[in-house]
């Protein structure tokens, strides 16, 4: 029927979202000095938001990408508001941030839970365990999110590549990253560029999430049990580098499934209860192979190549 | 004759909340006092707590269990086949509560002994698991810690729930009740050897935090760069500490394994073993034990009169209370960390003996504040200059 297997079409959608949701951590990360565990929840907001906008209203779900960026901006701003700001202010160190970012998740999640319960008793519908798979349209016999996810994820990507690189605004990012103290020295308004990253990492860690339903059984729950992928995805990557996590996150999304698929078919069926251990797998081996990941490796090989150079 | 029953009722209820607070007490202080032991005092931020009540739980169905059967074996009794996976989990209920219950209840001396080899099995594999788990993250910063940490617990619960050999996989499996000769209330006892347990296990942290191990930790937590450079193994230490740590926190999992007399992976979720501890740390204030056994009890309380109540709560909101906890779970834990960083009761100095520190604030602040300024006054040129500018 088509060309390419539908369990690739499966880790390439998975991977998108995955790549997308490393960004966000990598970003979050860079210029907060924090690993966002609420990142993942994130995409919760987003699998609800798809939700109320095809089953509810029953308006087509890719309206619901636009709407989820701008709302998963504006609740990682306010999350940025009214804690990580008020704690970075009281002098909190990474480790308090990191259990807020926690204590977020946590709230978050259980939020999500209470309106999924309350669009069920509201309109007496299901409203977990759902897929919106039949209200996406077809291409050539492709589901249409195939190809949507990949343009989305080039998109974003290009997008992140010419913020970060040719506007000021970008430039500034990449400054309070390297150094906010410098950075506010040469007259870069910090707050407002991390009121705008913050923005920026919600926005596409929503949309990834609104991604997900297109494709994948969703729960409530299924934005903060990804926290694992992303974050392996964005160790994998070096966790100080946007294209490092690009690469490690596809990386990781696609193995997840794809070697998941490969033991079950070659090996036992068994396996595939395993399969959120091989994120983890990534995880331990990169911080004991090198803690840096793919950017600490692309750093030794620049500086072999520069030796060769001079001898 | 309702009023009767319904006072025989109200006064069963209120015994078993006071059970049940104690217990849970018991069984949550040994958790959130390992946890202030590495977070409060040497600065490792444990996230993955969970995994060594788990381990816990695992060796009291995975070996005591096994050595449960094999003794009443040997004392003559046949059980069902328990070799394969298959009859392991299926005739599991049948050779514990037929087969070795009446045994213990006629030898109370093996009941204790069970007890006791799988707190000191627990105690050695938990420190065997947290060794395990700092492997990959121990040498790095505290961030990429949590991030190992806080995957394990998923881990370990997953290997739980697909090897049957461990804790009958997702159905569970029964394990013999050591307190089978007790005549009165399982819950009663258990609370009693979990008050107790927890009790030795602050006297152990207590004596380590006074001892000159305690304050190398505090010195860990301050600055990790000073301490590593006046020739201490840093990495070292904080691996002992998780390790140590561990091991107590396994003995957890161990108790409420035997209160239940079942073990299911499902009862070890990381969401209850890690942050509800957090929560009481940071409450009662890292870095000391009277805030942490305050805050454990603050927060006990709380949850067990919610679980009490919960009838009332059903009728009130449309949704599951465990919603409403974790909502609750995550409000406090932001306001704390907001309002009170430093917990309700805050962290005291470390008690040395023969040092008496009012005596060296007052000695310090003869020397610097009272003299040391008005000498420099008079002989400084920098100030002397500075005054001349002022009036010119």
């Amino acid at each position: 029927m088509s060309i390419i297997p539908t369990i690739w079409m499966s880790a390439i959608v998975y991977a998108s979202e995955i790549t997308i949701l490393s960004i966000g951590f990598t970003l979050t990360y860079l210029t907060a000095k924090i690993p966002n565990f609420a990142h993942g929840t994130y995409a919760g907001i987003g699998i609800y938001i798809a939700f109320t906008i095809n089953k509810i209203y029953k308006i087509n779900p890719y309206v619901s990408f636009p709407i989820s960026f701008i709302l998963g901006g504006l609740a990682s701003v306010l999350i940025y508001f009214l804690v990580i700001n008020v704690l970075t202010k009281l002098g909190g160190g990474s480790v308090v941030l990191t259990i807020a970012t926690l204590a977020i998740q946590i709230f978050m999640t259980a939020a999500i839970y209470i309106y999924a319960y309350y669009l069920n008793r509201l309109f007496s519908t299901y409203t977990m365990g759902f897929m919106l798979k039949e209200a996406d349209f077809q291409i050539g016999g492709y589901q249409g999110i195939f190809p949507v996810a990949l343009l989305i994820v080039i998109v974003t990507v290009v997008v992140l590549h010419l913020l970060l690189t040719k506007t000021n605004t970008g430039i500034a990012m990449r400054a309070t990253a390297e150094d906010p103290e410098l950075s506010q020295v040469i007259g870069v308004n910090t707050n407002s560029i991390q009121v705008f990253s913050w923005f920026l990492t919600g926005g596409l860690a929503c949309l990834a999430g609104a991604m997900i339903p297109m494709w994948f059984m969703s729960f409530p729950s299924s934005g903060a049990a990804i926290i694992t992928s992303i974050m392996a995805g964005s160790l994998l990557g070096g966790l100080d580098n946007i294209y490092g996590a690009i690469v490690g996150g596809f990386g990781v999304g696609l193995s997840e499934i794809l070697i998941t698929t490969f033991l079950t078919e070659n090996i036992s069926v068994k396996i595939g209860e395993y399969r959120p251990l091989i994120p983890m797998m990534f995880l331990i081996a990169v911080l004991l192979l090198e803690p840096r990941g793919l950017n600490g490796v692309w750093e030794r090989i620049k500086v072999k190549r520069q030796k060769r150079r001079g001898s | 004759m309702l009023d009767i029953i319904w006072s025989v009722v109200a006064q069963e209820t209120q015994t078993r909340l006071i059970i049940d607070v104690a217990l849970w007490f018991g069984l949550l202080v040994i958790v959130a006092m390992g946890l202030n032991f590495q977070y409060g005092n040497a600065g490792v931020p444990n996230f993955g707590c969970a995994v060594q009540v788990i381990v816990g739980g695992f060796t009291v169905s995975a070996i005591t269990t096994r050595l449960a059967f094999f003794i009443v074996q040997q004392a003559g009794v046949v059980l069902k086949p328990y070799d394969s996976d298959y009859d392991w989990v299926y005739n599991n209920f049948w050779n514990v509560n037929v087969g070795s219950n009446p045994v213990i209840k006629a030898n109370p001396l093996l009941g204790i002994s069970l007890l006791l080899f799988s707190l000191a099995v627990a105690l050695v594999l938990g420190a065997v698991m947290g060794w395990l788990i700092s492997v990959p993250a121990i040498r790095l910063k505290s961030t990429y810690l949590m991030i190992t940490l806080i995957t394990m617990a998923d881990a370990s619960q997953i290997f739980g729930k697909n090897i049957p050999s461990i804790a009958g996989g997702t159905l569970g499996m029964f394990i013999p009740n050591v307190f089978e000769w007790y005549p009165g209330d399982r819950g009663v006892i258990t609370a009693v050897i979990t008050l107790a347990i927890g009790l030795i296990s602050f006297l152990i942290f207590r004596t380590m935090l006074n001892s000159p191990y305690g304050r190398l930790m505090r010195a860990i937590r301050e600055n990790e760069i000073t301490v590593s450079s006046v020739g201490k193994n840093v990495v070292g230490i904080r691996r002992n500490i998780l390790m140590f740590a561990s091991g107590i926190t396994a003995l957890s999992g161990v108790l409420i394994a035997f209160y239940y007399s079942y073990v299911n992976q499902d009862l070890y979720q990381r969401a209850f073993w890690t942050y509800w501890p957090w929560l009481m740390l940071m409450v009662g204030g890292p870095g000391n034990n009277a805030g942490t056994f305050l805050g454990s009890a603050l927060v006990i309380f709380m949850r067990r009169v919610i679980i009490q109540y919960k009838w009332y709560f059903d009728q009130v909101f449309f949704f599951p209370v465990a919603y409403f906890e974790d909502i609750l779970l995550g409000t406090l834990l932001i306001l704390t960390l907001i309002f009170r960083p430093n917990g309700l009761i805050p962290e005291k100095l470390l008690y040395i003996p023969g040092v008496n520190y009012a005596k060296l604030v007052r000695e310090e602040v003869k020397v610097d504040w009272r003299r040391a300024p008005k000498a420099r006054g008079k002989e400084s040129k920098f100030q002397f200059r500075r005054k001349k500018e002022e009036t010119a």
